[in-house]
């Protein structure tokens, strides 16, 4: 069970390295395409305001979740390969 | 300079296109003749080409091992070792050793009846090294001119591929909006340095100048 466990772990802190990396990169594209919008349209008003407003949008969004697939999808190969590899 | 980083880039992709060449799944077309367990010894450096099927098997400096014995339609040998891959890389989870076994054995064949089963491998058979691709599973097929198509191989090295550019791309994005100004910069001021040094220089010289005897 040692050789699973270390796959686990190993697996584990890779998940969680990407899991920041994406979640980081992802914001800040977001925040990069909202000061884009901001400048293109012209508005009046706060623009830090603006961007901060659409960040909080961003944060309760459902694609903001899909990022927690890097922790999904790896587990589900896993067993799919498992089953396809043994029992098919 | 140029030969360094081309050496570099080569070896880079050589080492990642010699992985995928052994870990990525294979199909031959054979007819199974035989199979057989030989004790094995496995403590020089060729450990690598062989599996680590259980936790005990790290420290084990022999142990047996199961090989399938295979005649593809040319009439070329090909022998398989037969091993669990458990959790241990390449990831294929391979736990049902004994099953494809039996498997193996239900398939034998002679020249006169041939049963044809097209057997998914890794790794490679090198003679001289002693080493044997590892077999992972077997399907019966109709005959020896089956076209298989590798779809896992497709769509796993598109996906691979599309990574890999997509994190490049970004990189180069990255590279060109921050690095490159920032190089240029440095550049400038070094630039405006020497000219200032150089004007310097042209001033102390009129100076002295001034002291020549005209």
């Amino acid at each position: 069970m040692f050789g699973a466990m270390r796959l686990f772990l190993v697996l584990l802190v890779l998940q969680t390295i990407a899991y920041f990396a994406l979640s980081l990169y992802s914001r800040g594209v977001r925040r990069r395409k909202l000061e884009t919008w901001w400048d293109e349209k012209g508005k009046q008003g706060n623009k830090e305001a603006f961007v901060e407003r659409g960040l909080h949008v961003y944060d309760n969004s459902f694609r903001r979740k899909l990022i927690l697939a890097v922790y999904i999808v790896p587990w589900v190969a896993i067993g799919a390969l498992i089953y396809i590899v043994n029992y098919m | 300079m140029a030969y360094v980083k081309w050496a570099f880039i080569i070896i880079f992709w050589g080492t990642i296109a010699v992985v995928l060449q052994y870990s990525l799944p294979q199909r031959d077309i054979v007819r199974i003749v035989n199979t057989y367990e030989e004790r094995q010894d496995l403590n020089d450096w060729t450990r690598i080409f062989w599996s680590e099927p259980d936790d005990q098997s790290t420290s084990l400096s022999n142990r047996d091992v199961q090989f399938i014995q295979a005649v593809r339609a040319n009439g070329k040998p090909i022998v398989y070792r037969n091993e669990d891959t458990s959790w241990g890389w390449p990831l294929y989870f391979k736990f049902d050793t004994a099953n494809l076994y039996t498997e193996a054995n239900d398939a034998i064949s002679d020249k006169d009846d041939p049963d044809w089963v097209a057997v998914t491998h890794y790794g490679w058979r090198n003679e001289f090294m002693s080493i044997f691709p590892n077999a992972v599973s077997l399907k019966h097929v109709d005959g020896p001119d089956v076209r298989l198509i590798p779809w896992f191989n497709i769509i796993f090295l598109t996906v691979f591929f599309a990574i890999i550019w997509a994190i490049w791309v970004r990189w180069r994005r990255f590279r060109q909006r921050r690095i490159d100004p920032m190089l240029d910069g440095v550049e400038d001021s070094l630039y405006a340095a020497g000219d200032a040094i150089e004007e310097r220089q042209k001033g102390f010289r009129r100076w002295l100048d001034s002291w020549k005897t005209k």
